[in-house]
């Protein structure tokens, strides 16, 4: 075959002339590198520039505005509250009643030169306090009568116990005065969008709002006013106007009152932050440019870093990834708490746990320590039993609770002390808990088997849709995760009064319902400790449940960076971003 | 044939609109995208519900909703008009947005996957089956049966770590160590050994020079640090496109013809002045300068086919055609090469080329040179894991269509009357041979659309696979129907052109029943 | 353009004819005759069926319990030496620790779960899943392909257009969206149903396939010879047309058999395969990517059996086409002029 004739010279030839080759060389110059930049991934794209709308409110949109927006004050990593004195001051003129005032520094100005205003912070208050709204809604959720101005994504009920601000100062400050003691008022944080912006894009004059605002009495529900045009308008962009897809032709919808301002947005890619050129306050950042890459899969993410392709890393924590991060080279591990925590919960909407022996019983054989070791240890190696309901460990207040809050009787597994509460009853358990993650499977396995020994029957109720599933009676057990701040108190009754939002255990005591309602308007913060512990240890006595572990956290920077610290909550690796700098 | 076609694409249309149906009721069925706010502690809850139930039409039963949605897609079929609307995300975002950013990665991805699994996969199908038997087609069995059998994600792990992360370390000190070189060369001994085949004497020889070269050049790559400065170089380029040359005449015409000979030859000549001659112009070129001088190559390589063509100027043309486009093609190749020191030693690069993440460095400066290496190292590793999951497939089809086309009849009468072996497997065995091969290509472009799913999420690669992913997760019903819509469409023109090509290919398969 | 004999027609080995002539063999024996030469098709036929015995003695199946000493769901009794596998294969007189097992051979999951076991587990159910799946998908695109091919007109009309619906959506596409509206309404599919719903979209390619075979094979002379002497058209489509494109038939079913491991390996790595705290070697494959650098033994125990079973599996099926299509054997002159003084 000809074929087979040509073939051989060819091959010889081809390498031939790949080695003569070798020889020519091209003389290009690499170009200069500009340095200074940073690159950090994170798992979820920007959707919004409003991250507080119900659409917006995305962790990437907070993050983004994290970069971009300054405030009154900042948490630090240890949840200090650290005040921003180159944006404004908070100081609180008056306990009774409780007054507030917020004044603005003069370094304060938005990245298209027009300074912040107490027409910016007029606006995040209607937005915060929902102080305008007079909407009811029926049970499928339609207004039925009235009007919602801000669809804010927030808890409205803190700011809305303070009566309408009063303006001062040359416009520079506002004053808020609560009708009644709030207790997580130092978390009040008066800034969003630019007010003029909204304005501007509305088609309505800002003075015009303002007016509106200023006349406007309370919104009342029972008696619904016509709604204001100006406001309404007003309110509309600011509900939908700052959602986006990609980078909008108009730059004055993504202001920057902080370090960085947005500069570029490939969709689906990565957004590139630049310094912004106006910012006069303390939080100067040391880097040029900040770019932020979508990488949804936490091995992608170490890939990546390992790779070069990103500096920082904020994966899902797993003992997997924190080895493999810890095996690479030139690599920074951080790992530490996340203000969130996996617990196990009685419900009490069901027959099975109406006995509260029973539920001691089961309590008892819950492998607490064993699904530390299993989930937690290997990524924490200091990781103790979480032993409170409403401290986080590694607190003051967290130590002080668990000597008195009666949760060294669930440290260890008991099966003989189950079987004699159980006397010989072999109650069947549903246990609700979300198949998708392998931390509550394996920790329902790991009490499947155990308290199968003291004769529980343990039936796996395990749902991808356990969310839609909360509360709906079709369990006798949960194991589910709670995310908090980490900072305040409202969560309280929400979780564990009978009336709470989130309390799907239906689990009711009166005295713990008349602690909360104390709680929320106790000022101090030690006071605020005290009765945080006697609700804990009420808790503990009725079987509430057993908190399993609170989860870990990792984050991870190339070690040509420095200044990342790690942050347990939910404002990321970006916290401190000001801090980063390139090697 | 135009009622034929006619009659396909009311077919096609008809079978659209019953699998989005199909689809959209399945979708309404996998879960409620106002599940998030069951779980949510906010005040103003029922008022959020209120709004995602208007903006997704919640309230209308999905049987109706699914008109709804249609009469929105409908416009989308008025040309120009932008009316185009299929529906909104969960965050309010419009999917007419988004299909189009996530559309444009993940036509790149398939594409570089579905021409290179065809074309790999059918050459060395066809090869193996020619040598029926023999260790190479053993070896190219297993090999295919192999890749078949991995996950495309464990590839797709394993290649980032050994591939992208290695290979980087690598070019931070390109010298390859000898144990390295002798592995490299014994292989690609090996590989010529098989694809030359023949008796002992000349296998031995052919490995023997072959592993000897391998390892000459690879030493002096290694000392020149040829691999932060590739380049072809004249002298290569010359030695290359005459290869090119050889083989399009050798497979297209044969050797003792002339004319053919000429064709290509003067494509060759042609190419290598190019080579000189357009580098100034590459050096300031779009991506429609090099639109327009591959339309005037193959125009070229038609012209110098017609003219020198004789009596056989369809023949001539195609050789120039082939012969043109492919020298050209190593031109290119050379700029890209070019371009890679200065991809190298940009700062985001800083040195480590090959990406896991993304299909682009973000605010990567620099010409159409540069961004085409940029896509390049980012698509190489999503295109590979990719492409296993055709590869295979094609192999083992273009093989055994081969071996049974070699065994039938006529052919075995076109080698009784002394026909030339080239002239059998190319026109007669060859042709035929891809008749099954239609058919697969067009099945298997689903399959691939939907292992992209996979890919994209191992390499963060923010395409259509994405999107469907997390509409169908979270669930967020609208994008999933963008998704599926687009490929649903995609994939009935594959199948209408692998129809076409198969009523092409085989006469005997009448178009009207 | 080049010159091909197409209306050529291509005589091709009729089944019932080949009976005829050869003496004292039946089909079945000369195709059993011929796989049993193929060693490669045996030896994975041989490696196939260890997997096979050694997944269902093990943990034992159907109730019946196995020689091993944990379950797939058994926590055990604690971390053994940090989960770390005991299996070791060096001798001793070699330096290594000497062959045997040892307590966890493949090493333990992070809560204690003896990985053997559970491989073993998602060996038996990855199994079902691509029997389940070959089967169903071999029958049903057999028989819509062949009536589609055979009888033209509208039925093949129709069965084509029904094939190019299920086409539109891709596989992993249907599959994701089942086997979430699963877990959203039926707590997960479980194997089987997961398999059965599988195997009932897989099969368009494969009826495509058989229905592109027929429509070349009924215009043979052998089909126009046996309508004449009056054979009913279910016996030309099976016993004349069939032997002949079966060939076609179990390689792509031996292909589909091998991606249905790793469809359900994908499947499981999105979220919408087989769930915890059953176990398929998919599922623990993707529940363990992130351990790839750091306890490889969790990523590779599984990945070898599915590229073993997927590997044995595509060998057998081309081992089987070879023995039942012997016309794809090499074109060998020797072997053909033998052919031709037999004849």
């Amino acid at each position: 075959m000809k074929f087979r004739r040509i073939g051989a010279p060819i091959a010889v030839a081809a390498i031939a002339a790949m080695a003569v080759t070798g020889c020519t060389t091209t003389n290009e110059t690499p170009s200069t590198t500009t340095g200074g930049t940073i690159t950090v991934a994170e798992v979820n794209e920007v959707t919004s520039f409003n991250p507080n709308t119900p659409q917006g409110n995305l962790d990437m949109n907070a993050k983004l505005t994290g970069y971009t927006r300054s405030g009154f004050f900042y948490l630090d990593d240890k949840l200090n509250i650290i005040p921003d004195k180159s944006f404004g001051t908070v100081e609180k003129t008056s306990d009774d009643p409780l007054t507030v005032k917020y004044t603005l520094a003069k370094t304060a100005t938005w990245s298209d030169g027009t300074p912040v205003t107490a027409d910016d912070m007029m606006l995040a208050w209607a937005v915060q306090s929902g102080f305008f709204n007079d909407s009811t809604t029926d049970a499928d959720g339609n207004v039925t009568s009235g009007t919602t101005y801000f669809d804010y994504a927030g808890d409205t009920s803190g700011l809305g116990l303070a009566d309408k601000p009063v303006v001062g100062d040359d416009n520079t400050s506002i004053t808020l005065t609560y009708s009644e003691p709030y207790a997580d008022w130092q978390l009040i944080n008066p800034i969003d969008a630019p007010a003029h912006v909204v304005a501007d894009h509305a088609g309505v004059a800002l003075k015009d709002v303002m007016s509106a605002m200023q006349t406007m009495p309370r919104g009342d529900a029972a008696k619904p006013a016509a709604p204001n045009d100006a406001l309404k308008t007003f309110a509309d962009f600011w509900n939908t106007g700052f959602d986006a897809t990609s980078l909008p032709t108009d730059k004055t919808l993504y202001l920057s009152s902080a370090g960085m301002v947005l500069d570029s947005w490939v969709p689906k890619q990565s957004i590139t932050l630049v310094r912004n050129p106006d910012y006069k306050g303390d939080l100067k950042p040391k880097v040029d440019k900040i770019v932020v890459r979508f990488i949804g899969d936490a091995q992608a993410q170490v890939t990546a870093l390992q790779n070069g392709e990103v500096d920082i890393i904020n994966p899902q924590a797993s003992a997997d990834t924190i080895k493999s991060l810890e095996a690479l080279k030139n690599v920074t591990t951080l790992t530490g708490n996340q203000f969130s925590y996996d617990h196990l919960d009685i419900s009490f909407n069901t027959k099975v746990f109406k006995d509260a022996n029973v539920r001691k019983a089961f309590l008892m054989t819950v492998p607490r320590q064993q699904i530390l070791d299993a989930i937690v240890t290997p990524q924490n190696p200091d990781a103790t039993l979480d032993d409170s309901q409403l401290f986080f460990p590694g607190t003051d207040a967290y130590d002080a609770a668990i000597k008195v809050n009666g949760s060294s009787a669930y440290d260890k597994v008991d099966i003989d002390g189950a079987k004699a509460l159980l006397a010989g009853a072999t109650p069947e358990v549903r246990v609700l808990y979300n198949t998708k993650n392998p931390n509550r499977v394996a920790s329902f396995q790991a009490l499947q088997a155990s308290a199968a020994k003291a004769g529980f029957k343990v039936i796996d109720g395990g749902a991808e849709n356990w969310g839609s599933l909360l509360g709906s009676g079709t369990y006798d057990a949960s194991i589910f995760g709670w995310i908090s701040s980490g900072v305040g108190v409202a969560g309280v009754p929400q979780i564990f009064s009978t009336k709470g939002g989130g309390n799907y255990s239906g689990y009711s005591n009166a005295q713990v319902d008349s602690l909360a309602k104390q709680l929320q308007v106790t000022l101090d913060k030690k006071a605020q400790d005290d009765i945080q512990t006697q609700i804990d240890t009420l808790l503990w006595g009725d079987g509430y449940g057993v908190p399993l572990f609170v989860a870990p956290g990792v984050m991870a920077n190339s070690n040509n960076v420095t200044g990342v610290v790690y942050y347990p909550g939910q404002a990321g690796v970006g916290w401190n971003y000001w801090e980063w700098a390139k090697k | 044939m135009v009622t034929f076609i006619a009659r396909r694409l009311v077919v096609s249309v008809l079978l659209l609109l019953g699998a989005a149906f199909i689809m959209y009721q399945l979708t309404a069925l996998a879960g409620d995208p106002l599940e998030e706010f069951y779980q949510s502690r906010l005040p103003n809850k029922n008022q959020l519900i209120a709004a995602r139930t208007e903006a997704l039409q919640l309230n209308v039963p999905a049987p109706l909703r699914f008109f709804l949605w249609l009469g929105g897609a409908a416009k989308c079929i008025i040309p120009f008009a932008n009316q185009c609307d299929l529906g909104l995300t969960a965050q309010g975002q419009k999917v007419t947005d988004l299909l189009p950013q996530a559309l444009g990665s993940t036509i790149q991805l398939v594409t570089a996957a579905t021409v290179l699994a065809i074309v790999i996969g059918i050459t060395i199908g066809i090869v193996s089956a020619l040598r029926q038997y023999t260790t190479f087609d053993f070896v190219m069995t297993f090999v295919s049966f192999l890749l078949y059998s991995l996950p495309s994600f464990w590839v797709g792990i394993l290649l980032k770590e050994f591939v992208a992360i290695r290979f980087n370390d690598f070019l931070g000190d390109p010298q390859l160590g000898p144990v390295w070189i002798a592995v490299i060369s014994i292989v690609v001994g090996l590989i010529w050994l098989g694809l030359i085949g023949g008796e002992l004497r000349r296998r031995v020889t052919v490995f023997l020079v072959s592993a000897l070269a391998t390892a000459a050049v690879l030493i002096y790559f290694s000392l020149t640090d040829w691999f932060l400065h590739p380049n072809l170089g004249p002298v290569l380029m010359l030695i290359l496109s005459a290869g090119v040359a050889l083989v399009m005449t050798a497979l297209m015409a044969g050797l003792k013809n002339r004319r053919a000979m000429l064709t290509a030859g003067i494509q060759v000549v042609l190419a290598m002045i190019c080579y000189f001659a357009l580098q100034p112009l590459l050096n300031i070129s779009s991506i429609y300068t090099i639109l327009i001088l591959a339309l005037v190559t193959i125009a070229v390589g038609l012209l110098t086919g017609f003219l020198v063509g004789g009596p056989d100027r369809g023949l001539n043309m195609r050789v120039g055609a082939f012969t043109a486009a492919l020298s050209a093609g190593l031109i290119l190749v050379d700029r890209f090469m070019q371009a890679w020191p200065s991809y190298l030693g940009e700062s985001a690069i800083n040195g480590r080329p090959i990406a896991t993440v993304g299909s682009q460095t973000p605010n990567l400066p620099g010409d159409i040179w540069i961004h085409g290496v940029d896509s390049f190292t980012h698509l190489l590793l999503p295109t590979l894991t990719l492409m296993l999951i055709g590869f295979a497939g094609y192999t083992r089809f273009s093989r055994a269509g081969m071996l049974d086309v070699l065994n039938q009849d006529y052919i075995r009468t076109a080698r009784a009357k002394g026909m030339p072996e080239r002239v059998v497997i190319v026109r007669h065995a060859f042709r035929n041979s891809l008749i099954p091969i239609a058919t697969i290509v067009a099945s298997d472009f689903g399959a691939l659309l939907g292992g992209a799913i996979i890919t994209e999420q191992v390499f963060a690669f923010s395409g259509m696979g994405a999107l469907f992913q997390r509409g169908i997760s979270l669930p967020d019903p609208n994008p999933v129907m963008g998704y599926f819509v687009v490929i649903a469409v995609m994939v009935i023109v594959f199948n209408f052109i692998a129809d076409m090509t198969y009523s092409a290919l085989d006469p005997r398969v009448r178009t009207r029943g | 353009m080049s010159i091909i004999n197409e209306g050529e027609p291509r005589p091709v080995v009729d089944a019932a004819e080949v009976r005829n002539i050869t003496v004292g063999k039946s089909q079945g024996r000369l195709i059993f005759d011929r796989f049993v030469r193929n060693w490669v098709a045996m030896a994975s036929l041989g490696v196939f069926l260890a997997v096979i015995v050694l997944s269902i003695t093990s943990i034992g199946a159907f109730g019946i319990p196995g020689w091993w000493k944990w379950a797939y769901n058994d926590l055990g009794t604690g971390l053994l030496n940090g989960g770390a596998p005991t299996l070791s294969l060096v001798p001793q007189w070699l330096g290594g620790d000497g062959i045997h097992l040892g307590e966890h051979p493949f090493g333990q999951t992070l809560i204690g779960i003896d990985y053997f076991a559970m491989t073993m587990r998602g060996i038996q159910n990855s199994l079902i899943v691509m029997f389940i799946i070959g089967i169903l998908c071999a029958v049903i695109g057999t028989v819509v392909g062949a009536v589609a091919g055979y009888y033209r007109g509208w039925v093949e009309s129709v069965l084509m257009r029904f094939t190019d619906l299920v086409i539109v959506i891709p596989v992993i596409v249907l599959g994701a969206v089942v086997g979430k509206i699963a877990s959203e309404h039926f707590k997960g599919l479980g194997v089987l149903g997961l398999s059965i719903v599988l195997g009932l979209f897989l099969w368009t390619g494969l009826a495509r396939l058989v229905r592109g075979e027929f429509l070349t094979l009924r215009e043979r002379e052998y089909v126009d010879a046996a309508r004449v002497s009056g054979a009913r058209d279910a016996r030309i489509m099976f016993r004349h047309i069939l032997p002949n494109a079966v060939g076609v038939v179990i390689v792509s079913t031996t292909l589909i058999m091998a991606a249905a491991i790793l469809l359900e390996t994908g499947l499981s790595y999105l979220g919408f395969g087989i769930r915890s705290p059953d176990v398929s070697l998919g599922l623990i494959i993707s529940q363990n990517q992130t351990a790839f650098s750091t306890r490889p033994y969790l990523f590779i125990w599984p990945g070898v059996f599915i590229v073993v079973i997927a590997l044995t599996v595509n060998f057998i099926g081309d081992g089987l086409r070879d023995a039942f299509d012997p016309r794809q054997r090499k074109f060998v002159p020797r072997r053909m002029k033998e052919r031709e003084t037999a004849s």
